[in-house]
């Protein structure tokens, strides 16, 4: 089965095209067809896994590659392959795009294009197992336009909205940028190493046949559109203006997988990172930096998506530091824990939002702990398990991260971390305190109510994931699961690595916890906001900057319409005026002028014209005698 | 000499067909417009499967030149010798691939002037003459009909723009023509230079090819004749800086005609370069090419940079051509197999996306007679099928996997930078502003509020739906599985003098 693993993705493809084509006439618009397809996914996903794990330890297996193209010795092969990281991330997609179809039955009910709308979600899912499928950079490349497509067409959903509009837009402009590099990149490996394939590549690279200053270069090209993807400073404008797209979009496409792409590219490409001079120490900087930068701003945003959306970029800041410090199970192992607590919290915040009838600034909600009981428990498991709470799934993943960087980048960027991780433990303290404790802060609020079952299920389901999914680190779960021991010995880059709980890095991760839940419990006990108004006036603008994100937006806004257009300005009006004006038509008039003056000569008159022939005659017989003597 | 085979005849054919057509519509009365609709219909549809067929038939791996049918026409004459001029037709892998790009835009150009009133007969009295022109460039392996056949598919143009046109039609019109005839003039002193000095006595192509590889034309001669080829044709491809007749003329052209201009008209010039320039004067070519490679990516990224501040859909489309026939010019220019593939890969997917295109702002423009971006908005309320067969159309613009234009422009990009990365690199660049022009005129024209003064706005007939379908239908199938023109292509081009692996 592993070598058909192209059947996972095939099934959401032909749903897609079903729903395109038919969606509209179907009862219930075929949102049955696209649960369907998801289940069946995840079903297919175990029959995958069983397949794999009963071959053993194997290479990576390179399956079904068939011959694209060939023009002279320029030959394009497209395959799929599975390993090991392949594995993790078809586990996250699958379950995770399950419980978004089932979610948004009922989330989405009664919305405009219904039909259409699950449709582009299974474009989507297809596009994103084609991704993770992918046994060359060409084919990746290609799935990776396709997921930016969908994220396109899903955030401007509501294209009705100005502002979704624009959101769509930035995103798929900003990530466009980065695959520019991205595209260059893979051409440029292309040329070093005369092949798209991955694998091929990753020999080359380990067999020293390319090295140097220009494997640097080209590593640095592609980790551009890692960082694009994965809105990494200073790209990261794009995910939070994304959060106008449908709530389980963000779930599934902004938390859980697009956005993980270029975590996942990172890690296939680990051996040619690190074989790239200092490529790693850059990626854990990148990482650093976002992690540390969205930790803040995630401390004033207002609205619960955007608070999300800001934790996300930190998180996936985490997972590149890991990844930095050359250690890909903790940043495979994080990116696998957080999609499951990430999907959660923004599923629990998209009941919040539709229990509470559409309102989304924390300011407006509050108190919406009795009033939707399940989503309160399930986002509060989703909370306790970012914030790192013992012995939750994002306790262990974390916990690996700081072993992975105390062991390789050493006694700063621990420390880094660990602030960056308070600061995650304080803002999803505050969001929860802010949406679920106290009093409702609005009338709508406080009417609200418990949402139906298509979407509390998914939340009980991803809450379970989010409790245990990271035991999964402990060799003897691994074993009684099936594989072949806890998670850093199935995914690992040289050596497998067996875990021992090191409780004094376990002490460090939970004073952190506690640090940072017990700084935002003080300051917003019981969901009052008196102590947090006086911060603020305390520091009005250390607080407006943070609440404006570091003016990021507003300078690209200033480059876009100041010097982008303006620039375009500039040649369009040369364009108009020095090439057409005065080039072509400048010519034009030359020409008609030249003929106004000449055309006196034609007077008409014989005697002129017998006078003009006499003088010609004459030059002639001068030039003839001036040549011959 | 190359026997006439069976296949030449359908050449002849599709050669033939659309001036008997003219023939034919010259003799109908001028008040019966249907009749001139079904019959150019009919015309477009035959046309359309012979196209088909001699893309299907050129067999990948055979011969470079198949097809092949040979009328002698003068001969023994003056300076003319054995074979001096002949009415010698036939197909190499990247004509036949233009060929088929022919039919299915005189197809579609075909459905899309069905709703044309004013004097039905006599514009495609001039369109079929204008297609027969074009056939007759992709196919004659003769100098003289290869430029016969040229001019008489640049010629209509004026009058097609002239009667038919809209927005300052008199000057897009004048300045088309004054400029693609400027253009011609270099090529014929070029074409008297290289049949002079090869001393031949013959316009046949094979041979004067043979000529310029095998040194009779001299490297020095070469290097001087060659700008005549590339400058004259290259104003028919858009050549920054000659390229500011595509702007205006589009604007002015009516729909059907900026189809087979931007479509179609545009390749005949980057053909030109490929058969007069790099096969004639190869050595030329390689003297020149860097400087070819550069006025390229100026144009790729003039173009695209220009495009992102218009407000008229034509113009955008318009300053888009420039960009993206600079990625021609970039292709050709690399001077290796991937990289001319990648150019001829992208004469087709360019044609077929332009085309697609102005169908699309002409039937907008048919109901709102405003082409300002700025007086639109939530035109997918009322045009859904319009707005996806426009985004469709937009994406494979900005190079999206899946539709022709990625397939194309990898193609170039691969190809650039095994010769030229920094060029390579600014190439990518230009993609990336792509998608910034056009996603903004997607936000500005299809989405948002609907501004309630287009409330009343049709969406697409059914006959621009299967016109739209067709053009559609030939991007999916270049963006996804795109052996069958590769395959067709690698002969061909590595046969080229000049072009390395």
């Amino acid at each position: 089965m592993a070598e058909h693993a192209w059947i996972l993705a095939a099934v959401p493809a032909i749903a897609f095209l079903a729903l395109a084509a038919l969606g509209r006439r179907l009862p219930r618009q075929g949102d049955f067809l696209a649960v369907l397809a998801a289940a069946s996914g995840f079903g297919l996903f175990f029959a995958v896994l069983a397949s794999f794990l009963g071959r053993g330890e194997g290479a990576w297996p390179v399956l079904n590659a068939i011959e694209w193209t060939a023009i002279g010795d320029f030959r394009l092969n497209m395959g799929i392959a599975v390993d090991q990281i392949t594995i993790v991330m078809l586990a996250v997609v699958t379950t995770v795009a399950f419980m978004v179809n089932v979610f948004s039955v009922g989330y989405m009910k009664g919305e405009p294009r219904y039909w259409w709308y699950f449709a582009v979600l299974q474009l989507f899912v297809a596009s994103m197992l084609l991704l993770v499928l992918a046994d060359n950079l060409l084919l990746l490349y290609v799935a990776w336009e396709l997921v930016g497509l969908s994220s396109f067409l899903l955030i401007g959903h509501y294209w009705e909205r100005r502002s979704a509009v624009e959101a769509a837009k930035k995103a798929f402009i900003t990530t466009r940028v980065g695959d520019v590099g991205l595209l260059i990149g893979i051409i440029l490996l292309w040329k070093a190493t005369g092949t798209f394939n991955i694998l091929d590549i990753i020999h080359a690279v380990e067999a020293g046949e390319v090295g140097g200053t220009g494997l640097f270069v080209s590593v640095m090209f592609i980790f551009l559109g890692a960082m694009g993807k994965s809105a990494q400073l200073p790209f990261h404008v794009w995910l939070p203006d994304a959060m106008e797209g449908p709530t389980p979009v963000s779930a599934l496409i902004h938390a859980a997988t697009m956005v993980v792409a270029g975590v996942y590219l990172v890690a296939r490409l680990l051996p040619v990172f690190e074989a790239a001079g200092d490529a790693l120490l850059v990626v854990t900087a990148v990482g650093l930096i976002t992690a540390l930068f969205s930790g803040v701003v995630a401390f004033a945003q207002t609205d619960i998506k955007k608070v999300l959306a800001y934790s996300t970029v930190s998180q996936l800041g985490f997972m590149f530091v890991a990844l930095g410090a050359g250690v890909v199970s903790a940043g495979m192992f994080h990116l696998f824990t957080h999609a499951f607590f990430k999907a959660l919290l923004f599923l629990g915040a998209g009941s919040v939002i539709l229990g509470a009838h559409h309102r989304q600034e924390v300011g407006q909600l509050g108190g919406l702990w009795r009033r939707m009981p399940v989503t309160a428990a399930a986002f509060l498991v989703g909370s306790l398990a970012l914030a790192g709470l013992f012995p939750l799934a994002g306790f262990w993943s974390k916990d690996e991260i700081l072993h992975a960087v105390e062991g390789h980048r050493g006694a700063l960027v621990f420390a880094l971390i660990s602030l960056a991780s308070i600061m995650t433990a304080f803002y999803t303290t505050r969001l929860f305190i802010l949406t679920f404790l106290g009093k409702p802060r609005d009338a709508e609020a406080g009417h609200a109510r418990e949402t139906g079952a298509s979407m509390t299920g998914p939340l009980v389901f991803l809450a379970v994931l989010s409790v245990f999914a990271g035991f999964v680190v402990y060799g003897g779960v691994g074993e009684a699961l099936g594989f072949p021991g806890g998670f850093g010995e199935f995914v690992y880059l040289h050596h497998p690595e067996t875990f021992h709980i090191d409780w004094g890095l376990a002490g460090v991760s939970t004073a952190l916890f506690v640090i940072g839940v017990f700084g935002a419990g003080w300051l917003y006990r019981g969901g009052r906001l008196d102590r947090a108004a006086a911060l603020t006036a305390w520091q009005p603008k250390l607080y407006e900057m943070t609440r404006r994100k570091f003016y990021f937006d507003d300078l690209y806004q200033f480059l876009i319409d100041r010097v982008v257009l303006g620039f375009s300005y500039v040649v369009s009006w040369f364009d108009r005026f020095a090439v057409n004006d005065t080039g072509v038509d400048g010519s034009a008039t030359l020409t008609g002028y030249a003929g106004f003056l000449l055309k006196h000569l034609q007077t008409g008159r014989v005697p002129n014209y017998a006078l003009a022939i006499a003088a010609g005659v004459a030059a002639l017989i001068l030039v003839a005698l001036a040549a011959g003597g | 000499m190359a026997e006439t085979d069976a296949q030449g005849y359908v050449l002849l054919t599709a050669l033939a067909l659309p001036l008997l057509a003219a023939a034919a519509l010259l003799a109908m009365p001028g008040d019966r417009p249907m009749a001139a609709r079904r019959l150019s219909a009919v015309t477009g549809a035959v046309l359309l499967g012979l196209s088909i067929y001699v893309f299907l038939a050129y067999r990948a791996g055979g011969e470079v030149l198949q097809m092949q049918l040979r009328w002698p026409w003068i001969e023994h004459v003056g300076f003319l010798g054995e074979n001096g001029i002949a009415l010698r037709l036939g197909v190499d892998g990247i004509s036949a691939l233009l060929t088929l790009l022919t039919g299915v835009v005189a197809f579609a150009g075909t459905l899309v002037a069905w709703k044309l009133e004013y004097r039905a007969r006599d514009f495609f009295i001039l369109f079929w003459v204008l297609i027969a022109g074009v056939y007759g460039t992709f196919f004659s392996l003769d100098l003289f009909f290869f430029f016969f056949f040229y001019e008489l598919a640049v010629v209509p143009l004026y009058l097609l723009i002239g009667i038919w046109g809209s927005t300052r039609k008199e000057y897009g019109a004048m300045k088309l023509t004054l400029m693609l005839v400027g253009g011609s003039v270099g090529i014929w002193i070029g074409i008297f230079a290289v049949v002079h000095e090869a001393g031949l006595g013959t316009f046949d192509l094979p041979a004067l090819w043979e000529a310029g590889r095998s040194g009779a034309l001299s490297p020095d001669f070469q290097k001087a004749i060659f700008p005549f080829f590339a400058v004259g044709c290259g104003v028919l491809a858009g050549l920054w800086p000659l390229h500011t007749w595509s702007p205006d003329g589009h604007m002015s052209a009516p729909t059907s005609v900026s189809m087979v201009h931007a479509g179609v008209l545009m390749k005949l010039g980057a053909f030109g370069i490929i058969r007069l320039g790099i096969q004639i004067l190869p050595e030329g070519a390689a003297f020149w090419m860097p400087a070819l490679l550069v006025l390229g990516t100026i144009g790729a990224l003039y173009g695209a940079i220009a495009a992102l501040t218009q407000r008229d859909f034509k113009l955008i489309s318009g300053y888009s051509s420039v960009s993206h026939m600079g990625y021609v010019l970039i292709g050709l220019a690399t001077l290796n197999e991937i990289g001319v593939s990648g150019a001829a890969l992208q004469m087709f997917s360019h044609g077929v996306m332009t085309a697609l295109v102005f169908l699309l702002i002409g039937a907008l423009y048919d109901q709102a007679h405003t082409r300002d971006l700025r007086d639109f908005g939530g035109v997918a309320r009322v045009m859904p099928l319009w707005v996806v067969a426009y985004v469709v159309a937009g994406l494979a613009n900005v190079g999206l996997p899946g539709l022709s234009g990625f397939t194309a422009e990898f193609h170039i990009f691969v190809g650039t930078f095994r010769t030229y990365p920094i060029f390579g690199g600014l190439a990518i660049l230009a993609a990336a502003i792509a998608a910034a022009y056009m996603l903004r005129m997607f936000a500005t024209v299809f989405f948002g509020p609907l501004n309630p003064r287009w409330r009343e706005l049709r969406d697409l007939s059914p006959i621009e739906i299967a016109a739209a379908v067709l053009l559609i239908a030939s991007m999916l199938v270049m963006g996804l599985w795109w052996a069958p023109f590769t395959d067709r292509l690698a002969q061909t081009v590595l046969s080229l003098p000049g072009v390395t692996g």
